[in-house]
């Protein structure tokens, strides 16, 4: 396990350094996002503009920028170029939000998924196989835009149902929270409720196919002990997989949905940011993305190894 | 004979496919004494195993057509609801399957799935009692430490461990009758004779009525009383032991017994053909290092898969390398090909030395040796054509191209007795036997001297193993071919070879002429290794019963 978490943790400040670098360079290379005109504001003169690139040292080598805008990130001093606000202090507030929209969302697609894709296993080419399948590849196919435009067009303005996007902390009214997060909730989870589902299904019809399942049925266990115990037991490990790669992803923001529905998280900010094109608050949100992709990974893998006892924690496959 | 404890009469089993149906099971009728081991034989495809797993339902879906009667005692077994067939299953009739490696639920804890089994059955008994009751019955079946066993994982297990907590499981509620289907198939010859004595035993000394589903007329003469020959669905010959193996009735029961190939049936002597070797090894090392450390792998123990191995084999001969799984025998026949780098060691063929050599210098040898593999399902890509799949080494090597290559590709295949026409089709139309000619056609495509055959045959029928062994003679006649001939059966290996080399933990631990290896042994664990071959003659291995007795 200190094998396992040391590797981990080795591989992970690495791949944070290389998609710094990435993003830093891809940065420096996008001509008219001279940082030091934006500073400037409106005003600009170019005495103005001389003094700020020479107090902020855009007159530097990249390399020496490169270091100066990951130390302000790492010690929370990195502020934007268009506003001067505090970037970390602008991610810590959308965290709640951003995560609420996550956790939620996951919640549902998880249990619809796992539901849907055993219901239709278990039914295989039946009457409510048929209806799933077609509800889980419609909610594939759905741009997640115009499916929240739709929700929105309907649910709060026709019939006034749902409010009409925002975010309400969970600490201040936690009926509102949930009241505000339905909508976005619902429309994240159902591309994912589609795909796990399906996923699911052709995992466990293969399962059905393996001998152990035999061996089960031979014991004299019942249907419903052979599919949760052996069939469903099995299918769901790569699901774990798929899961924590998605979620992780996710609390990275998810731009479109908190776009939408104006939740002032971290997806939100980045959609902003990327409009202006501030290096600083891309530069952190993406390390705050990528952190979470890494450590979900790590997660999946410790997972994994509970769920199959075959597979050993930090041992390279032979 | 007292009131039959199972009787079958007029089973039908037909499953409907794309191309209609199938009629698997075609009217069998059999009964089963009390006390009694009945052996179903055939080949694969006969019917036998869907025989067995249509007595316990476990074929029932909704494209499998069931007709006939299944009587266990008073009850109906055919037209039975899923809810009596549980009780049946496990309680009444346990079954015991092929493959004890993928028969077992990864995931869960050998003695949690036998406290599964109980459980299921006597739901009132208490999770600890169960847990006891399972470490008993995989103390009984012969399992050594058996707590410490109960807490481990399948994968833990070797083949033949595995197979014994199979049969633990299957005793767990003491059931009237046990369903073997091909029990001992997947495992090495040493394991299968302590899993027939195990199940020999039972039968003594519990009078386990017993359905021995195999297709290796040895198990059957080991362990049989009564036997039901199966052929396309049909039984064709039945009697008692001795009355089918020595006053045979049916045409096709005389054909499979004629085509299985006996240890002590010493073939034709061949002429000597010592001349200058084609091929030579000498201390060949192949180690697999065990590699752990924090950060930086350290080597810290390495795997012996070959450890210090000479041999030479010489032009036209044919060596016999035999060994259970594990014993290094694969790897060492892709070390000698350099399909994997020796650790250390010279192999010289032709008198050079190829150990060592890069990729780009061996490519210019590649063609002269080739390499037969033991799967023919899993070893050609069922998305070419098989012609394609025969020519390709001509076309890599840039020896053909066009419709010259279209021609030499359906020379080869006539040659190894399929026929032009084929070469059109999928891997999947053909059955094993013929997939694995087409295994052999690739290996022929560029006139090697060498063909290292690893498994060639154990994955085919009785009946088509004889064939490709016959078909691996004659090319060897004809192309003056030299063959290393890789097996676990050393009956099938001392068939082909004109030497023998027996290798056990990475080691060769004797080595000779095959007479000589195989009737005056000098080796412990080559004698160990003849004793546990089953002999297809009842009275022979009856007889060597009572002497190891």
């Amino acid at each position: 396990m200190a094998r396992f978490a040391v590797r981990r943790l080795a591989a992970a400040v690495a791949v944070l350094f290389a998609v710094s670098v990435l993003v830093f360079v891809i940065f420096n290379v996008i001509p008219s996002a001279d940082p030091a005109r934006q500073l400037a504001g409106r005003s600009a003169n170019p005495q103005l503009i001389a003094s700020i690139t020479e107090e902020w040292g855009f007159d530097e080598p990249l390399p020496q920028q490169y270091l100066t805008m990951m130390e302000n990130i790492l010690t929370g001093k990195v502020v934007s170029y268009e506003t001067r606000e505090n970037v970390d202090e602008r991610i810590i507030e959308g965290i709640p939000a951003t995560f609420s929209l996550c956790v939620g969302a996951a919640v549902i697609w998880m249990f619809f998924g796992i539901l849907f894709g055993y219901l239709s296993a278990v039914r295989t080419g039946g009457l409510l196989d048929r209806a799933l399948t077609v509800v889980a590849v419609t909610g594939i196919s759905i741009p997640v835009f115009w499916l929240a435009a739709i929700l929105l067009n309907y649910l709060t303005y026709e019939f006034e149902i749902f409010p009409s996007g925002g975010y309400v902390g969970l600490g201040e009214d936690p009926v509102e929270w949930a009241n505000h997060l339905i909508l976005p909730w619902v429309t994240l989870a159902i591309v994912y409720v589609g795909f796990y589902s399906r996923v699911l299904r052709s995992n466990m019809l293969d399962a059905m196919g393996e001998d152990y399942v035999r061996t089960a049925r031979a014991k004299g266990l019942s249907e419903r002990r052979v599919m949760t115990r052996h069939v469903l037991r099995n299918s769901l490990i790569p699901i774990v997989t798929l899961f924590g790669l998605d979620f992780g992803a996710l609390l990275g923001g998810a731009i479109v949905v908190e776009g939408i529905f104006d939740i002032n998280g971290v997806g939100q900010y980045a959609y902003e940011s990327l409009i202006n094109l501030e290096l600083p608050p891309i530069m952190a949100i993406t390390l705050f993305g990528a952190f979470f992709i890494v450590l979900f990974n790590a997660l999946v893998d410790v997972a994994y190894a509970y769920l199959d006892p075959r597979v050993k924690l930090g041992e390279s496959a032979q | 004979m007292s009131a039959p404890l199972l009787s079958v009469s007029d089973l039908r089993v037909s499953f409907a496919t794309e191309d209609g149906p199938v009629q698997a099971v075609d009217g069998v009728s059999f009964e089963l004494a009390p006390g009694e081991v009945l052996a179903i034989v055939g080949e694969s495809g006969s019917g036998k195993s869907v025989t067995a797993q249509t007595i316990l339902g476990l074929t029932r879906s909704h494209n499998t057509e069931i007709e006939g009667s299944i009587r266990l005692g008073e009850r109906e077994l055919t037209g039975a609801s899923e809810a009596q067939l549980r009780e049946v299953r496990g309680e009444r009739i346990a079954m015991v399957f092929q493959d004890p490696m993928t028969s077992f639920n990864p995931v869960y804890r050998i003695g949690d799935q036998l406290v599964e089994a109980i459980r299921a059955h006597r739901p009132k008994l208490t999770k600890v009692r169960a847990r006891e009751r399972a470490v008993e019955l995989l103390g009984a079946a012969g399992l050594r430490e058996p707590e410490r066993q109960a807490g481990r994982y399948p994968h833990e297990f070797s083949g033949g461990m595995r197979q014994r907590a199979m049969i633990a499981m299957a005793l767990a509620l003491e059931p009237e009758i046990l369903i073997a289907d091909e029990p001992t198939t997947a495992l090495d010859v040493t394991i299968q004779a302590q899993i027939l004595e195990l199940l020999r035993k039972l039968n003594r000394e519990r009078g386990l009525a017993t359905i021995l589903i195999t297709h290796d007329f040895g198990v059957v003469a080991e362990l049989a009383d009564r036997v039901l020959v199966m052929h396309e669905g049909k039984i064709v010959e039945r009697g008692g032991l001795d009355d089918v193996f020595y006053a045979t009735e049916d045409a096709y029961t005389r054909k499979l017994l004629g085509a299985v190939v006996r240890l002590d049936q010493v073939p034709p002597l061949r002429p000597a053909r010592r001349e200058e070797p084609l091929l030579e090894v000498t201390d060949l090392v192949k180690h697999f290092p065990v590699k752990r450390g924090i950060l930086i792998d350290r080597e810290v123990d390495r795997v012996r898969a070959v450890d210090g191995v000479s041999f030479s084999v010489a032009r036209g001969e044919t060596l016999g390398l035999v060994g259970e799984s594990g014993s290094g025998k694969s790897t060492l026949s892709r070390a000698v090909l350099q399909l994997l780098k020796p650790s250390s060691g010279s192999v010289r063929f032709e008198g050079r030395e190829i150990a060592g050599l890069s990729r780009r210098q061996m490519r210019p040898l590649r063609p002269e040796m080739q390499m037969i593999f033991q799967d023919p399902y899993a070893s050609l890509n069922p998305r070419k054509r098989v012609g394609r799949i025969v020519g390709e080494p001509l076309r890599l090597q840039g020896r053909a191209s066009g419709a010259e290559l279209r021609r030499r590709a359906q020379e080869l295949l006539e040659r190894v007795g399929l026929s032009p026409e084929h070469y059109d089709r999928y891997p999947h139309e053909f059955s094993g036997g013929q997939r694995q000619r087409v295994g052999i056609a690739r290996a022929l495509a560029l006139r090697p001297k060498l063909i290292v055959a690893d498994e060639p045959v154990s994955a085919l029928d009785v009946s088509i193993r004889a064939q490709i062994l016959d078909l691996l003679a004659d090319l060897q006649d004809e192309f003056g071919l030299t063959y290393v001939f890789v097996a676990h059966d050393i009956g099938v290996v001392r068939h082909v070879s004109d030497r023998i080399a027996v290798m056990h933990e990475g080691k060769i631990v004797e080595q000779g002429p095959a007479d000589q290896v195989c009737e005056r042994p000098t080796d412990a664990y080559t004698k160990t290794l003849l004793a546990a071959v089953p002999v297809p003659d009842p009275r022979e291995s009856r007889a060597r019963r009572r002497s190891s007795a």
